[in-house]
């Protein structure tokens, strides 16, 4: 007899971020979970969107489903747990455990405090860079516009920056 | 040489929002890495960037690493922190200014990621 406690699932993941303008600024997370995909936190991890950047929540979880995934965990790509994770986020797992009911559907808390985090702030101080290199850190991510070849995006999704039509 | 740590955090109306960065910062703190830890903040509460690096120069501070504490990079981030260390090195020529990475590029993000996941999947069995 099979035991239901130990039922195998295909697991996903779900990296749900706030987006932004920059439409470049989604590549770091993009690259986060492909890392943890290829490391085999879960057999798919995607990143969701709650504004703006591509692919919005909804087409993310789609994907997932699509992947034949049967539970998937949405997991806050947030330090603190403020409106968007605790206001925004709770109806939209609502309406896809409505749309999707064969599958499982779990919500992490946000990072909040975690030793690792600790592990992180001194790797960034070890990775430091003297004035003449500081802004490239910053800008390295958001620095492309999708309508940029060189930007990873690029030819993807259109940028939420430059509504169609408008002229560049 | 003496090294200091700050720790450059964007600042909530909600004060509270602060204690897990706090408590995060206090295991920094606990290693014993840094001689001086110190956090700054870039809006909404005290100390700011500049004061909380004025303080960094008082204990002695002869090189300071500032970390921006964010997960995303945006362009309030991007032009904003250096500006203020630009700033900084200008008002303390003496003391060498270095800007670390932010904390979303780091991998270990991944692990707290997946400790909140695993979390979870094992609240979900308890049920």
């Amino acid at each position: 007899m099979e035991n239901p406690q130990v039922k195998q699932h295909k697991d996903a993941i779900i990296l749900f971020s706030h987006g932004s303008l920059l439409c470049g600024a989604g590549e770091n997370l993009r690259r986060l979970a492909a890392y943890m995909q290829q490391r085999g936190d879960a057999e798919i991890v995607e990143v969701g969107y709650l504004n703006y950047s591509e692919p919005p929540f909804e087409a993310s979880f789609r994907r997932c489903v699509a992947a034949g995934a049967t539970r998937i965990t949405v997991v806050p790509y947030f330090l603190v747990a403020g409106k968007f994770v605790q206001v925004d986020l709770p109806p939209k797992i609502e309406a896809m455990r409505a749309q999707y009911p064969q599958v499982e559907v779990l919500l992490a808390q946000a990072m909040r405090f975690h030793e690792a985090l600790a592990d992180a702030l001194i790797a960034c101080a070890h990775k430091s860079a003297s004035p003449a290199h500081w802004r490239d850190i910053l800008n390295t991510a958001p620095q492309f516009c999708r309508a940029d070849p060189r930007c990873p995006l690029y030819g993807e999704a259109p940028c939420p920056a430059q509504p169609k039509g408008e002229p560049q | 040489m003496t090294e200091a740590l700050l720790v450059m955090v964007h600042g909530s109306p909600r004060p509270a929002s602060n204690n897990d960065m706090f408590a995060v910062v206090e295991v920094v703190r606990q290693r014993g890495i840094y001689p001086i830890v110190e956090v700054g903040f870039m809006e909404c509460n005290e100390p700011t960037i500049p004061t909380a690096i004025q303080t960094c120069v008082e204990q002695g501070a002869q090189r300071v690493i500032a970390v921006p504490y964010f997960l995303h990079s945006g362009n309030h981030v991007a032009d904003d922190l250096p500006t203020l260390l630009e700033a900084a090195q200008r008002q303390y020529p003496e003391v060498e200014f270095l800007m670390g990475d932010y904390l979303g590029r780091d991998e270990h993000i991944a692990d707290v990621l997946m400790t909140r996941t695993v979390q979870a999947r094992e609240a979900a069995t308890l049920h």
